[in-house]
């Protein structure tokens, strides 16, 4: 649907808000936590990746995390919080609103826009990335949920260490 | 090349010999953070006679694909030359200095060159034309006594072995072979047998810390178990379990093994806690390994000196190459590749299992963490303030164990010799 269109639609103004408001819960559920939440913005078989541009761009799939179900990221969540050792940090991610590529049958997919900034236990905020969510989100029974999120980063010199989901 | 060389033989004055009375067993903070020390490791390691890593093969698969990358602080590009063959080039323009390829990878056709005055070379750097050479009817150009040949980009002597390429500035380096040694060939062709490599992908992350304490860290075993509370926490690393670590004659390379599996059913594991029966992984793919090796092995990690790693942790096979930025902080490059005869299963394995490694890995993130924890902890330390380093003795021999630091004791035996410090007595 071209932007024209999608405006004038009631019904896609309504996916807009929908899709804005899942991933404004999403980024909270990391930044303020607990993080035991973030697994739930999943459907039970997903692709949960972070991926530098440059992979995607060479074709490579390599992430700097993949997970394939709600499973594995309930353990990545239980092992950031209980088996890790790290400096204490916040995260503070700043996102645009979603641009919707394609709302059919099959779900919506959406390109969102993302500064995520890192504070260390001195004080000091950094620029962790920006990336991209590239989503494919599906409607379970009411409640939207990501079926895919790639993440992909144009940051491809980590500063550090990514502890957190992104 | 200029006047870079470091002449081996040539050692430090004793008062300015930071190692001057310093036991195999002790190492001075300084050397983490003092500028000096910084720009003498660059002449004497990086740019004197020892082998870098410069990439794989693999990722210049076709004539004119480059890879730009760095030895120390000066940029090279691998080049896939016609015919087939790789070559190692600075990147560095022979008329201003210039950097003349800008991006990580590219093709650059049958030459190269600079953007800025359009200097042209060939993939093996001789200087090829530069626009106006003549001059414009008669007036301008470049004299008539101007030497092309003495203008060339700076050609490293290269070695390629199995897909892997090494590169030297140094014009007099020891044979590739000589430089490993055999026990440490063995271990290099146990995961480079020969088979054509298939890159899986790459990361990189900052690391503000010295580069010897990244280096370090893959000789340290003693703390695999303690402080890497995931393997702690799942069961999945004992230090009881059976393991080898080895160094070279040289001492400077290392390996360190452990087989999965071939815990002796003990419960002496030194006061650590292990196993939290209140953990378990709700997916096991994770961790799942596909046999690949002839041998037992799970964990191999490989470190050559000066800065290669070499991992192949069950079926993540990656080199971390370490590239000094300065003496408080490097890059970590990471390089998966498996083989270009994986099959789909074992190429998913890959993937999943480096989920353990690399800047969010279950594993390496808390390498990362502790390392800059390290260069903290040492930053303004008192003048003469060591680390100690006693755990397994004090001599730098290979063990059939890992409770030890003698791959960290031996990585300084090769240090001091090749910076000039006094020896290990």
């Amino acid at each position: 649907m071209d932007s024209a269109e999608k405006s004038a639609n009631p019904a896609s103004s309504d996916v807009q808000r929908r899709v804005d408001g899942l991933q404004l819960q999403y980024i909270h559920s990391i930044d303020d936590g607990p993080l035991d939440h973030w697994p739930g913005f999943f459907t039970d078989q997903c692709l949960y990746t972070i991926i530098a541009r440059d992979n995607v761009e060479r074709g490579q799939d390599l992430g700097v995390m993949r997970f394939e179900s709600a499973a594995m990221l309930r353990d990545r969540a239980t092992a950031t919080q209980h088996a890790a050792v790290f400096a204490p940090r916040t995260i503070r991610h700043i996102l645009s609103t979603s641009l919707l590529d394609r709302v059919d049958a099959n779900g919506i997919h959406a390109r969102t826009n993302v500064a995520i900034y890192q504070t260390s236990p001195d004080g000091d905020t950094n620029l962790l990335v920006t990336a991209q969510y590239r989503d494919w989100i599906v409607d379970t029974g009411g409640e939207l949920k990501f079926r895919e999120k790639r993440v992909v980063y144009d940051t491809f010199r980590l500063p550090d260490s990514v502890v957190y989901p992104l | 090349m200029g006047s870079s060389q470091s002449n081996d033989s040539e050692t430090v004055a004793r008062d300015s010999d930071v190692f001057a009375g310093i036991p195999s067993t002790r190492i001075p903070l300084k050397i983490y953070q003092e500028p000096d020390v910084y720009a003498a490791e660059l002449q004497r390691i990086f740019y004197g006679p020892t082998w870098n890593y410069v990439g794989l093969e693999a990722e210049v698969p076709n004539e004119g694909d480059f890879r730009r990358t760095f030895i120390g602080e000066r940029e090279v590009l691998m080049v896939r030359k016609a015919g087939g063959s790789v070559s190692v080039i600075e990147n560095r323009c022979a008329h201003r200095g210039s950097q003349i390829c800008q991006a990580q990878f590219g093709n650059t056709g049958s030459s190269l060159t600079c953007p800025y005055h359009q200097w042209t070379y060939d993939f093996d750097g001789k200087l090829l034309g530069m626009p106006y050479r003549r001059g414009i009817k008669g007036k301008g150009g470049m004299p008539a006594d101007f030497d092309m040949a003495a203008h060339s980009l700076t050609s490293l002597r290269t070695t390629l072995l199995n897909g892997v390429i090494f590169a030297s500035f140094h014009p007099d380096p020891p044979s590739f072979a000589d430089y490993l040694g055999d026990k440490m060939m063995h271990y290099f062709t146990r995961v480079f047998d020969g088979r054509p490599l298939r890159l899986v992908g790459y990361q990189r992350q900052v690391i503000d810390c010295n580069w010897k304490l990244q280096m370090e860290n893959l000789k340290d075993p003693y703390h695999a178990g303690i402080l890497h509370l995931f393997l702690v926490s799942f069961g999945y690393f004992r230090l009881d379990q059976k393991s080898a670590c080895y160094v070279d004659d040289s001492k400077g390379h290392s390996v360190l093994m452990t087989e999965r599996g071939s815990e002796e059913g003990n419960e002496d594991t030194g006061g650590v806690n292990i196993a939290d029966p209140d953990f378990t992984l709700s997916d096991q793919t994770l961790v799942q390994p596909r046999k690949e090796f002839p041998d037992d092995v799970t964990l191999a990690i490989q470190t050559l000196f000066p800065t290669l790693i070499i991992q192949a942790q069950t079926n993540t096979l990656a080199t971390r190459y370490v590239i000094p930025k300065g003496p408080r902080s490097h890059e970590l490059v990471w390089t998966f590749f498996g083989y270009e005869d994986d099959d789909e299963g074992m190429t998913t394995a890959r993937l999943r299992q480096a989920n353990l490694m690399g800047a969010a890995g279950y594993v390496t993130l808390d390498d990362a963490e502790a390392l800059e924890f390290s260069q903290q902890g040492l930053e303004g330390a008192a003048e003469d303030a060591t680390a100690v380093l006693e755990i397994g003795g004090k001599g730098a021999e290979s063990n059939d164990h890992l409770v030890t630091e003698s791959l960290i004791r031996g990585f300084y035996i090769r240090y001091r010799d090749i910076m000039g410090f006094e020896r290990v007595t």
